[in-house]
């Protein structure tokens, strides 16, 4: 423990108290990762935790991908989320700007709106956003999925945020130096803003990576099924599936958001501190 | 440093768009063979494998219709709730199938709204039906039946029934039940098993489902949850494909609820009094995927099930004499109940006649065998029923399947009025309270269901 | 804001409605034509197949006479009641823990760790925990038998499925919440800390006194998302009860699904939807009020 320079004032409780903090922390992380421990252990357990029936440990993985498309399903998501993310990032740059840096007439309530779309649930609006989609012409493809999406409340609200954190003065030595309103945006500002757009984007791709309502309405063939879908597939008609198939399949699918969630943690951890409270 | 970042920028937006244009087929769906392709559009219940299953029935019909195109589009669904939903969802986005399956769930549902009647059909190609009416149970098609026309033909059935585990009956010193036992019997029955069993060993597993959940001991008990009368009409077609029958009208009703009639009160108390005694599972809602896993490990030792799970337990590594199924015991009569499925013709399609002889192929001998070549599913022609179980796949008592219709006429299917959804919803989340508060529990349980039956059969 | 003196206005002006159009148009579209849509479809009676039925306000007081409704609703509002509450207190007690003197490598384990659960989708979540909380077969009830407690009827009881419920819902969204509030602490100037330290502010009155108003502008944030998320819950009690036993786990979400997808019935969907907007829009609104007095703006 680096207690070297602990402040003078602790007293001699600061044993125990670091003790119980441990513990505390211990059991927590115990608590958010066990489940998913057990999880991947039963589906590599060669013996089933309700049947003991006995099986080579990965047949649960081989059975994935015997019984759905594992690749195609990916290559969905992928373009699904990732082209979103992508969208995501650009129209809350944009707008999170306009509204931390600029005065427009109806500004405000603009901002009110577009904030108050987030207290819509996406249940009441699917079926007008699905007569939309059929007007465009895209029912039941994977741009169904992805064109509504692009825009996003919560990440213009982010960025608004976001922008609000960045020192004033910057813009203004740009625009003194002679930069218009474009260049300061692009050089100045857009570069300092990678955390928060790195927020924005992964919060999309978590987001959508596990999206399962919405591609359960808009999608009507299996070829343009996103995982999450895939995987209730895998429970079988009337949930007639195998136990340890379907957490297999939970590991599968939970692989992507895992690898982003690694190398995406520190912008994400740095863009909440910076961005945070401003 | 920020000229970096920008050229950084700049490449991966060329990236990303030059991405988008490489995918662009996939991302607009035009990948997919056959996609805009006008063609006999086939919509059914199950996964993707499940449709490729049926590339066999598809050659078939091609062999005889070279001329008519086919797809099958398979759609996935918790339930046949959001199967319907999903069948909604295509005629809203424009590209609503042309024939769909439908089992009982639906069959009233989607003649009310959305299906073609066969009446002009079936009348027309009388002679050809025939041979096809003479090999399939008449309770089977009255539930096909609705305000006096035909909708679909059976090209599948269950009929919920007892399987058990042959160990699990030996080593509590008992013999195979009569097929007219009773509750009582079935007391006895679960107690020595129990009493014989070891750990978290349970003597009777069971869904809260609309089949094979409470609905079999209210019919045992001759009643149900809903009235049940029979609609006017339907003479011309038993008068001509079943004359030796007395006529059986126009096909069910189920207009009110009745879940508190005192037989109804009675069947729910023996549920209550089996999972007090923990003799029975408290029951869960869906939860379908361990009971294959519990029953083949003989952790249970009875479950409603039917024909369709002789298979399961096939893949499941479960020998044909591991296992043995009865019907259901009597309570005041011995009614069984049981689920069909088969083809409708949609209202809004443009190839009813393609449509036609689809349903008339994949219920004609060929084509029910092709579809129905591993035991997943009660046969509606008894002569293919016989053949399909009868070589030797299934439990010893395999003829209790079709039997159930035979020897207990008065079976009949789930209930499932044209608010189905509802209804089932309503029967379903008040199981639970009504048999697991006591004995005192029962009505206070009913009644709450009464009230969200009435409220749901409202509905529109 | 922007300084307007230094830069010509015009120019300022492509560069907003650029930016914005985006956004603006693509809310616009997605959002705000399919609320007003549902709004319309609020007075009629429609089933998608055949065609819209005008019937005035009949889906509203339909709606009121529904007792699955009524219980629905204020089923919503405890849970969220209990899970914005319970979220926030684990959310910020295991922040400000990770957030005190310890090992980099192990801060950085405890913190992945915390927030790992919202990397997965609810609905596999959820299946996981209606495994681990089955009564008969589930590892908790195991456990329990074990240490003799007997068996719970976790998803079987009123009062056990909403604990379950509860308990799966705070798992896998406190992470996002506790992220928030590292993000807070970590902006609080070591230099207060120590100050207030020397002073001989301590513990729980360091906390009450200095962590909790610097994080209070964070706190109201988060407490705006958690309430909005709640109020919104949809997946974990579907797949984990679908409602029940009875209607105890049923939320309005829920029941605007169900009416829509499974009665068919897209215009009482509708109707209850806008009821739940509303409330959510009024309990914000009171937020933003009740915070002008508490949150603190250094």
């Amino acid at each position: 423990m680096s207690n070297i320079d602990a402040v003078k004032t602790r007293s001699s409780l600061a044993g125990l108290g670091t003790f119980g903090k441990y513990l505390v922390l211990g059991i927590a992380a115990f608590l958010t990762i066990g489940p998913v421990v057990w999880t991947l252990i039963t589906a590599l357990n060669p013996q089933d935790p309700v049947t003991h029936v006995t099986t080579t440990g990965f047949e649960a993985f081989v059975d994935v991908f015997e019984k759905i498309p594992v690749w195609l399903y990916v290559w969905n998501t992928a373009l699904v989320t990732v082209l979103v993310a992508a969208g995501q990032m650009i129209s809350a740059a944009m707008a999170g700007y306009v509204f931390a840096r600029f005065d427009f007439r109806g500004k405000n309530a603009l901002f009110a709106v577009i904030l108050a779309t987030m207290m819509v649930p996406m249940q009441v609006t699917i079926v007008p956003v699905f007569m939309l989609i059929r007007g465009m012409g895209l029912a039941d493809t994977l741009l169904a999925l992805i064109i509504p999406a692009l825009p996003t409340a919560f990440g213009t609200f982010l960025m608004r945020q976001y922008f609000m954190g960045l020192p004033v003065e910057l813009g203004e030595a740009a625009e003194i130096d002679g930069a218009g309103p474009w260049k300061t945006f692009f050089s100045i500002y857009l570069p300092l803003s990678a955390p928060g757009l790195a927020i924005v984007g992964i919060l999309a791709f978590n987001y959508h990576w596990n999206e399962f309502f919405r591609p359960l309405i808009m999608t009507i063939s299996e070829q343009n099924f996103t995982l999450p879908l895939g995987l209730v597939s895998l429970q079988g008609k009337l949930g007639s599936g195998s136990v340890s198939t379907v957490l297999a399949g939970v590991i599968i699918s939970m692989i992507p958001a895992l690898l982003v969630f690694v190398f995406g943690q520190k912008p994400l951890r740095e863009g909440l501190t910076a961005g945070a409270g401003k | 440093m920020a000229d970096i970042t920008r050229r950084a920028m700049l490449a991966t937006l060329g990236l990303g768009a030059i991405g988008t244009v490489v995918s662009w087929p996939r991302l607009t769906a035009q990948d997919i063979p056959g996609r805009g392709k006008s063609a006999l559009t086939i919509a059914l219940f199950g996964t993707e494998q499940d449709a490729q299953q049926r590339q066999g029935l598809i050659d078939g019909f091609q062999r005889k219709h070279p001329d008519i195109p086919v797809r099958i589009v398979a759609i996935q669904g918790q339930d046949w709730s959001e199967y319907f939903a999903k069948i909604l969802t295509m005629i809203a986005a424009g590209t609503p199938p042309d024939v769909v399956t439908v089992a009982t769930e639906g069959t009233q549902l989607f003649a009310s709204r959305m299906a073609h009647p066969l009446d002009d059909f079936v009348q027309r190609d009388a002679a050809e039906m025939q041979e096809y009416f003479d090999d399939v149970h008449p309770s089977l098609i009255e539930s096909f039946l609705y305000k006096g026309s035909l909708f679909q033909l059976p090209d599948n059935f269950n009929a919920a029934n007892v399987f058990y585990n042959t160990s699990a009956l030996q080593r509590a010193g008992l013999e195979r039940p009569n097929d007219n036992w009773t509750v009582d019997d079935f007391f006895n029955v679960a107690r020595k098993m129990k009493s014989s069993g070891q750990g978290s060993f349970l003597p009777y597993f069971w869904n809260n489902r609309l089949w094979g959940g409470v609905v079999p001991w209210l019919y045992v008990n001759k009643t149900s949850f809903l009235t049940e009368e029979k609609a006017p009409g339907g003479d011309w077609f038993w008068k001509k494909f079943y004359p030796n029958e007395t006529p059986r009208g126009g096909g069910y009703l189920w207009e009110n609820a009745d879940a508190l009639n005192d037989a109804a009160v009675e069947s729910f108390s023996v549920l209550q009094r089996l999972v007090s005694e923990g003799l029975a599972a408290n029951p869960a809602q869906g939860g379908g995927n361990e009971l294959v896993a519990l029953f083949s490990t003989g952790a249970v030792g009875m479950t409603p099930a039917g024909g369709y799970w002789v298979q399961g337990l096939k893949e499941a590594g479960v020998a044909n004499d591991a296992y043995d199924v009865t019907y259901f015991p009597a309570m005041n009569g011995q009614r069984h109940q049981f689920g069909a499925g088969g083809y409708a013709i949609m209202d809004v399609s443009e190839r009813k006649d393609e449509a036609w002889e689809w349903l008339k192929y994949c219920v004609s001998l060929e084509g029910m065998s092709i579809a129905h070549n591993k035991p997943d599913s009660s046969l509606p022609r008894k002569s293919l029923n016989d053949k399909l179980y009868g070589a030797g796949v299934g439990p010893a008592h395999w003829n209790v399947f079709y039997d159930t219709l035979i020897k207990f006429p008065t079976t009949g299917p789930m209930p499932a009025p044209p608010q189905q959804a509802a209804v089932e919803s309503a029967l379903l989340k008040n199981v639970v309270n009504t048999i697991m508060n006591g004995p005192g529990g029962v009505r206070p349980g009913l009644e709450l269901m009464q009230r969200d039956l009435e409220l749901a059969l409202k509905g529109r | 804001m922007m300084s307007t003196t230094t830069s010509p206005r015009k120019k300022n002006r492509a560069l907003v409605w650029v930016f914005l159009a985006p956004t603006v148009i693509g809310l616009g579209l997605f959002s705000v034509v399919p609320i007003i849509g549902s709004v319309v479809l609020a007075f009629f009676r429609w089933d998608i197949i055949t065609a819209p039925q005008f019937i005035g306000f009949d889906n509203f007081v339909q709606m009121g006479a529904n007792p699955t409704i009524r219980v629905s609703f204020f089923n919503t509002l405890t849970f969220v009641v209990a899970a914005v509450i319970v979220q926030l207190a684990v959310a910020l007690g295991l922040a400000i823990l990770v957030q005190s003197r310890m090992p980099d490598w192990l801060r950085t384990f405890f913190r992945s760790a915390l927030f790992f659960p919202l990397i997965l989708s609810a609905a596999s979540v959820s299946l996981i925990m209606a495994y681990l909380f089955n009564y008969e077969f589930g590892l908790i009830n195991q456990f329990l038998t074990l240490i003799g407690v007997g068996k719970v009827g976790w998803l079987t009881t009123g009062f056990g499925a909403k604990v379950v419920v509860l308990i799966v819902y705070v798992w896998q969204n406190f992470g996002f919440t506790f992220l928030m509030f590292i993000g807070g602490i970590a902006g609080i100037p070591k230099e207060v800390y120590e100050a207030s330290s020397i002073d001989g502010v301590v513990g729980w009155s360091q906390f009450r006194h200095i962590t909790i108003p610097l994080i209070s502008p964070t706190m109201l944030v988060a407490s705006v998302m958690a309430i909005i998320n709640a109020l919104q819950i949809f997946d974990q009690p579907w797949v984990l009860t679908r409602g029940g036993p009875g209607d105890d786990t049923r939320t309005a979400v829920m029941v605007i699904y169900e009416s829509a997808f499974r009665q068919l019935d897209f215009g009482g969907a509708s109707a209850v939807g806008i009821v739940l907007t509303l409330v959510i829009m009024v309990v914000t609104g009171i937020q933003f009020q009740l915070s002008k007095r508490y949150v603190f703006y250094g």
